[in-house]
């Protein structure tokens, strides 16, 4: 996707993170991105506390490295963004074991499923150079396998993460009432700075009680087989591209548009539509073929698309919406809006790009009166 | 049994912005009262704290909560079961 180069209005620390978290795609970006970090003017306080906010810790320490700048960097923060990038690769490859592992006892009892998300992408998006942050592995698994899974996992020495969490009961009921994931799921391990492995599995490309949803039987279907890198002939099951696709961009307008990720701190980041950007950059023949449009069409999601591909492109300067040919949808009411509670919904005023930059996330405050939506 | 009313007025209170100036409709659904996702959380495990009580898996589904009058009767229910 051609895209223009962001404004600098809200600073170079900012611009910088924009630009990595969308993906450099020619030298014009690769010397903005480097003349912004030699500014005279670099706060690196506000753009290492921002990385981490946004999980682009290690993106933004490889962005440095290659770029040699070793020496325009303050020599204690180069050393720890080096560490930090070395510590990625690390997990990563102590993940890419695990995830075959689970996997390999998944395919043994036939159960369908796919690995999704940093996994996923780790590989065929960001190029195996260790930049993609991930705190967890996940996997996608149809309703009715839930017990068989559970079992499975059970076997494998996984235990709910709620038997670690500072207030267990609390997340044992917010995980039965949302049975769109199984519990979430962790592993003592025993190797150098990582302690635990926690396994998300999903069961819904959406969430419980959606209004709308994307079948997982359906989704499951024809899965592509994605060779694992630095593991010969070893491959995971992952969603073909139209419903990799599908689900990272219904992810990330439930992050984005029900309440409550947002009053959890967990809503959306930029690497959440660093991913999605990634998605349509290298799979845009794919997903502009008319099937993408015909599946959301017969599912009912193109408005909740159209919802995160609009912010996207006013955030990022993308032109995706009308690439997708998704004009007509996401009006701007709906694109204003956000969900407190199945079939209560909030206007909020506040752009994306605002949206993403605050550190507090709490004030994203309704600017009207609950209602009921339709 | 002792009327529980009071104390699970109180609960509810406790959470629901739209319960504390207003008696409390017992047929209305509570999202109307300003129950969410994550008040539903605080809420139950609130009713646990206050009566002793423990909502079984079973129990843990949004039928469970969905007016104060079906909340109240499980966590009746509840109490009826522990006591015997």
């Amino acid at each position: 996707m051609t895209r223009s180069l962001p404004d600098q209005s809200l600073g170079p620390e900012w611009t910088i993170l924009e630009l990595l978290a969308r993906g450099i795609i020619d030298d014009s970006e690769v010397q903005m991105v480097r003349d912004l970090l030699t500014t005279d003017t670099m706060k690196w306080g506000e753009l290492l506390e921002q990385a981490l906010r946004h999980k682009m810790f290690p993106m933004l320490a490889h962005q440095i490295m290659s770029a040699s700048l070793r020496f325009d960097v303050p020599t204690n923060i180069y050393m720890h963004l080096e560490s930090a990038l070395e510590w990625n690769r690390w997990q990563i490859e102590v993940f890419r074991r695990e995830t075959v592992r689970v996997a390999q006892a998944l395919a043994d009892r036939g159960i369908p499923f796919v690995v999704t998300k940093g996994m996923a992408f780790e590989s065929t998006l960001y190029d195996s150079l260790g930049t993609r942050y991930m705190n967890d592995i996940d996997f996608m698994i149809t309703p009715r396998d839930r017990d068989k899974v559970m079992t499975v996992m059970q076997e494998l020495g996984f235990r709910p993460f709620f038997d670690w969490a500072k207030d267990a009961r609390r997340e044992e009921i917010s995980s039965r009432l949302n049975p769109d994931h199984l519990p979430k799921l962790a592993r003592e391990i025993d190797q150098p700075g990582i302690r635990l492995i926690d396994i998300d599995i999903a069961n819904s490309l959406t969430w419980t009680k959606s209004p709308f949803d994307v079948p997982v039987e359906e989704a499951l279907e024809n899965p592509v087989e994605q060779p694992i890198p630095g593991m010969s002939g070893v491959s995971i099951p992952c969603f073909r591209p139209i419903y990799q696709f599908l689900f990272t961009v219904l992810h990330l307008f439930r992050e984005a548009w029900l309440q409550k990720f947002v009053e959890s701190g967990t809503d959306v980041g930029l690497m959440k539509f660093g991913d999605v950007i990634r998605l349509i950059d290298r799979n845009q023949n794919k997903l502009t073929d008319s099937e993408l449009l015909r599946i959301m069409q017969t599912h009912g999601v193109t408005d909740a698309v159209a919802w995160v591909l609009r912010h996207m492109d006013e955030t990022f300067h993308t032109h995706a919406v009308e690439l997708l040919a998704l004009e007509k949808h996401g009006n701007e009411k709906l694109l204003r809006s956000q969900m407190r509670s199945p079939g209560y919904v909030n206007a909020w005023s506040e752009s994306m790009r605002g949206r993403l930059q605050s550190k507090s996330r709490g004030s994203v405050r309704p600017v009207a009166p609950a209602h009921r939506g339709s | 049994m002792d009327d529980i009313t009071t104390q699970f007025e109180e609960c509810l209170r406790r959470h629901l912005r739209s319960a504390k100036p207003n008696p409390i409709n017992y047929d209305v659904e509570l999202v109307q009262l300003g129950l969410d996702s994550m008040t539903a959380v605080a809420v139950l495990m609130d009713m646990e704290k206050t009566f002793g009580i423990r909502f079984p898996d079973d129990m843990l589904v949004e039928g469970t909560f969905r007016t104060a009058g079906r909340l109240k009767e499980a966590v009746q229910l509840l109490r009826e079961r522990q006591a015997s």
